[in-house]
């Protein structure tokens, strides 16, 4: 038995590992790739450690463009973005499933439904949209759309079912409004769900660059998948450049998820999906 | 239940119509759609010249490297006008193209803008672009501004233009002891030293030409054949002289192989390849010398590309336009007039090896000649007397792009040559309409 | 007031004064940044709208309008079925290998053992990349010559294929870039499944002897089939839409192996001036998705079980 055990344990780290180093061995042939010269990523044999080490790559992605600024403004979206998401999801979440009205369930399954729809079928409509409403060329245009994210309806939707009617009743009893309710109650319990959604969202805002590359085109708003996309050169990719730009576009958001990891592992246990 | 959906359908299909209709005038509708007729630029709807004004430029050509270059050309035409002030947009060529249309459709396309020779026509068919009018181009190349003129009118200015040289790599020529390439070259001396040079080792190559729609009208031409008709109403991709010019740049990698294939180059730039050392010839931009110069640790040199019945050379150029809804297109037109022709503007662009500027003016073209490598560089004026023009139609993206596919197809020998040929001629007769 | 009613739980339903306030936010996003533009987008699939006039200007239907012409052209071309042929050989690659990557990670990270969270972290960073980073990494690991990958094989002795240049083996480079990227998402989902299991289950089937395989087949996979279930919907959703690897690794090709139905609507949309085609092209890839999710919520009462 405690052989077996043991045997059972050793499997795991032989499997867990396996698999991590599958995860991590793109991005140690970025790190190495982006430490090398242009002649020396087209050596043969490749080099997989390389033999002259230089920064020169990360000197270039940092004169191409404004870090800091970049940095900003992602943060700025990405932040503003996650915000709105959540509070406006969890206030649709909460009607959906604590509060009773005709057409309940419909309207929940046409938010659904609308996950379908490929973006870029709206993307043009959308844009054109955008600039009668006065937005292009401002972080709104890319911070608005995230009063309506049906993937976070719906998983706060499934935790707040999971809410207690008891629960609720006593804190109306007790004279709270429909909006104390929903502030001192709803939301506090729904905080493993929050915070798991918060890293998705943000993560996803962090990410985009299709929408942002058509609403912001000054060069101050860029933010970092955009930059990054400037390092390809027109004529000769630079691999190493690009690498060393990939690396520096994921640094923050790497942060982000390790400061937020221990709420998003609970979040995502409780948020656990039912029928 | 029903009703809510459909009250919901209405509410929104009556938002879409206030929209369209009575959306605020943050666009320009100076023009009907489909009017390729613009207003004269110098009418009402322009301050006047002393007045404060700000426009927006966009380009692509700047970005990846020549962004300082193009800030230099700007702060060069302010202190020449200070009165006009340029928000320069510099966008990744890969997605540049994306979003100017969606800005075009949008009504907020910048006040002037770059666009290449592939989409230049589309444009101007469709009434995106204002004629130039009321600023001085005489100083510019006739070749360069014919290609961006559309039934005797002026659409763009070219605002550079660049052509291709045969590039070789004189320490492998010296190895395989043969003689340096001349411009007396045909396409058969270019083979024989391909395959002596081929002969130096597995990795080394002769050549590399890709089996791409620009390199294949170019070799078409070469051998007398074309892809249009005269009169442009027919395809004729499938044309003897065609096939036999495909067949030619198919078997250097398939049955010669002193080119290599897609995954003997394994997914690196042709111009890594040469800066490696282990590519003898190639046909490439003469934007390539700055790299070159940098990046080659041998001995290189250039010179006209070899022809078959006739030479034929890329000629690329890509004009500045005026977005036909502006309304400051007079300052529109004097900055890409300046950024164009002026002498400035060309002594900037030519210190920073940025191409060439289009500009008749022997005396500051000079210069250029003194910078070295390569020792040949008359070699890229010399190539101007053999210039062909890509053949110019309003779906041009849609027909390179099939004959593209169709091409990679026989070069990877999936498909025969003349099998290859035929399949693109009948699927360009499908989906394009030719006027 | 309104809970009374409820609490008689007759067909009384008259919430919805106090659900307003809670929806008006979405319910505004739905129809500015959904619906709206959704219907836009159908009006435009019935033009010939280039692209560069300017949308809904006056005029614009007049110009535009020809009917039902662009989903004649789509539904009779030969292209629309070659795309969906490469969609196809995509998610019949995808969703198995996903589904599988997905379910080991989630197995691996439920244990309790030591350094779990750190094997969270890792397995956590692809979903962490952004597609155009992760595109731009993976061109450079799959160069046959100079990438990580086939040297990587060559020490064993295998000899690695063209990958992305290869016409035959491009699909399948995408779908390892996906499975890489997409694994860790979905096992986190997959995880949130497991850990809802009742421990008594395995209690009671350690006491009948059952081993570790045994338990994860018979007792963790059906209990945790909402989860997959869900896992399933948001992957093959996902997969239609299967865009920014292709665009940024191979651009469609080579010779045309790639190209799948967004690259398609991309192209056709802003390359070749037809956004009119471009749209219609969408309309059926939408019409495509929601036909493909229906049929899996249809099948799903056959194997999903919702009383764990």
């Amino acid at each position: 038995m405690t052989l077996k055990k043991r045997l059972g344990t050793t499997g795991y780290y032989v499997v867990s590992t396996v698999i991590a180093v599958v995860s991590m061995f793109p991005f140690l042939w970025m790190i190495s790739t982006s430490l090398k010269s242009q002649g020396a990523i087209m050596s043969i044999p490749i080099q997989w450690i390389p033999q002259e080490p230089s920064g020169d790559a990360y000197v270039e992605v940092f004169t191409k463009f404004n870090f800091l600024r970049t940095v900003g403004n992602s943060l700025f979206i990405s932040v503003s973005y996650t915000v709105i998401t959540l509070l406006s999801s969890a206030m649709a979440a909460f009607a959906f499933a604590k509060v009773r009205f005709r057409g309940n369930d419909l309207l929940l399954k046409l938010y659904l439904a609308t996950m379908m729809i490929p973006t870029q079928v709206t993307m043009i409509p959308l844009f054109v949209i955008m600039n009668k409403l006065g937005l292009i060329n401002s972080f709104g245009s890319v911070i608005l759309p995230s009063i309506f994210k049906p993937f976070a309806v719906f998983m706060l939707v499934q935790q707040m079912r999971a809410i207690p009617e008891d629960y609720l009743e006593a804190a109306r009893i007790d004279g709270a409004g429909i909006f104390q309710v929903f502030r001192k109650i709803a939301l506090p319990m729904c905080v493993p769900t929050l915070s798991t959604l918060a890293v998705t969202t943000f993560m996803e805002s962090w990410n985009d660059y299709l929408w942002p590359l058509l609403m912001l085109t000054q060069r101050e708003q860029m933010t970092l998948p955009i930059a990054l996309a400037t390092l390809q050169g027109t004529y000769n990719p630079q691999y190493n450049v690009l690498m060393a730009g990939s690396l520096v576009s994921m640094v923050p958001i790497i942060i982000i998820y390790i400061m937020a990891q221990r709420n998003f592992k609970n979040g995502m246990m409780a948020g656990g999906i039912k029928g | 239940m029903k009703k809510h959906l459909s009250a919901i359908l209405a509410s929104a299909l009556a938002l879409v119509l206030l929209m369209s209709a009575c959306g605020p005038a943050a666009s320009n509708p100076t023009n009907t759609p489909g009017n390729p007729d613009p207003k004269p630029s110098q009418q009402q709807d322009t301050p006047p010249a002393d007045q404060p004004v700000t426009i927006t430029y966009s380009n692509y050509n700047a970005s990846g490297g020549n962004e300082e270059t193009l800030q230099k050309m700007y702060e060069a035409f302010h202190e020449e006008y200070p009165n006009i002030t340029v928000e320069i947009e510099t966008i990744a060529y890969n997605d540049y193209f994306t979003q100017l249309q969606t800005r075009v459709s949008g009504g907020t396309a910048p006040d002037c803008y770059e666009l290449n020779i592939e989409n230049f026509a589309a444009y101007a068919n469709k009434g995106a672009l204002a004629e130039i009018t009321g600023v001085d181009f005489s100083g510019l190349d006739e070749t360069s501004l014919n290609a961006f003129n559309v039934d005797g009118k002026q659409y763009g200015l070219p605002g550079k233009f660049s052509n291709v040289v045969l590039f070789y790599n004189k320490d492998l020529f010296d190895q395989a002891k043969i003689d340096y390439p001349t411009a007396d070259w045909t396409q058969d001396d270019l083979q024989k030293a391909a395959e002596a040079i081929r002969a130096l080792g597995d990795d080394i190559y002769g050549y590399y030409q890709p089996l791409t729609y620009n390199e294949f009208y170019k070799v078409v031409a070469q051998f007398g054949g074309s892809l249009l008709n005269a009169d442009k109403t027919e395809f004729t991709i499938n044309a003897p002289e065609n096939v036999a010019a495909a067949q030619m740049m198919a078997d250097r990698i398939l049955v010669s192989n002193v080119q290599p294939n897609e995954v003997q180059m394994g997914g690196i730039g042709d111009w890594d390849l040469f800066m490696s050392g282990r590519l003898g010839m190639m046909p490439t931009g003469i934007w390539a010398f700055n790299t070159f110069a940098e990046g080659c640790k041998f001995d290189w040199d250039i010179t006209v590309e070899p022809g078959k019945e006739q030479k034929a050379t890329h000629f690329f150029s890509d004009a500045c336009v005026i977005n036909n809804a502006s309304d400051k297109k007079e300052a529109a037109a004097t900055w890409i007039t300046w950024l164009t022709s002026s002498d400035k503007a060309a002594a900037i662009r030519i210190e920073a090896g940025w191409d060439l500027p289009a500009i008749k003016d022997q005396s500051t073209l000079s210069a250029y000649l003194d910078i070295t490598p390569p020792a040949n560089r008359q070699a890229v004026f010399d190539s101007l007397n053999y210039l062909v023009v890509p053949p110019v139609i309003e779906d041009y993206s849609l027909m390179s792009d099939i004959i593209g596919q169709k091409l990679s197809a026989a070069a990877a020998g999936t498909l025969t040559v003349q099998e290859a040929l035929d399949q693109a001629q009948s699927e360009c007769q499908a989906q394009i309409s030719l006027k | 007031m309104p809970q009374k009613a409820n609490r008689r739980g007759g067909p009384k339903k008259d919430g919805l004064f106090t659900a307003v306030p809670f929806l008006l936010p979405s319910l505004l996003g739905l129809l500015v940044f959904s619906l709206l533009p959704l219907l836009v987008s159908a009006l435009i699939s019935f033009t010939d709208w280039n692209g560069l006039d300017q949308l809904l200007a006056p005029g614009f239907l007049q110009e535009h309008f020809i009917g039902l012409e662009n989903y004649k052209n789509i539904l009779l071309g030969a292209e629309l079925w070659k795309v969906l042929g490469n969609t196809g050989a995509y998610i019949i690659m995808y969703i198995p290998l996903m589904l599988a990557a997905s379910l080991l990670e989630a197995y691996l990270l439920s244990s309790t053992r030591r350094g779990v969270s750190a094997f969270r972290v890792v397995y956590y960073l692809p979903v962490l990349t952004s597609w155009v980073a992760a595109s731009l990494i993976w061109t450079s690991v799959l160069s046959p010559q100079y990438g990580a990958m086939n040297n990587l094989l060559a020490l064993f002795g295998i000899q690695g294929p063209g990958w992305l240049l290869d016409e035959k083996w491009a699909m399948a480079a995408i779908v390892l870039v996906s499975v890489w990227k997409d694994a860790g998402f979905f096992g986190l989902i997959l995880l949130s499944g497991m850990v809802g299991i009742n421990k008594s289950y395995y209690e009671a089937a350690s006491l009948d002897g059952a081993g570790a395989w045994k338990k994860f087949w018979r007792i963790t996979v059906p209990l945790m089939s909402p989860a997959i279930f869900y896992v399933l919907i948001v992957a093959l959703i996902n997969a239609f839409q299967l865009f920014p690897q292709v665009m940024i690794m191979t651009d469609g090709g080579p010779n045309g192996a790639t190209q799948v139905m967004v690259e398609r609507i991309y192209r056709y949309g802003f390359r070749y001036f037809r956004m009119g085609y471009a749209a219609a092209f969408s309309w059926i890839l939408f019409v495509i998705i929601m036909a493909c999710t229906a049929i899996q919520m249809k099948a799903q009462k056959r194997w999903v079980n919702y009383d764990a």
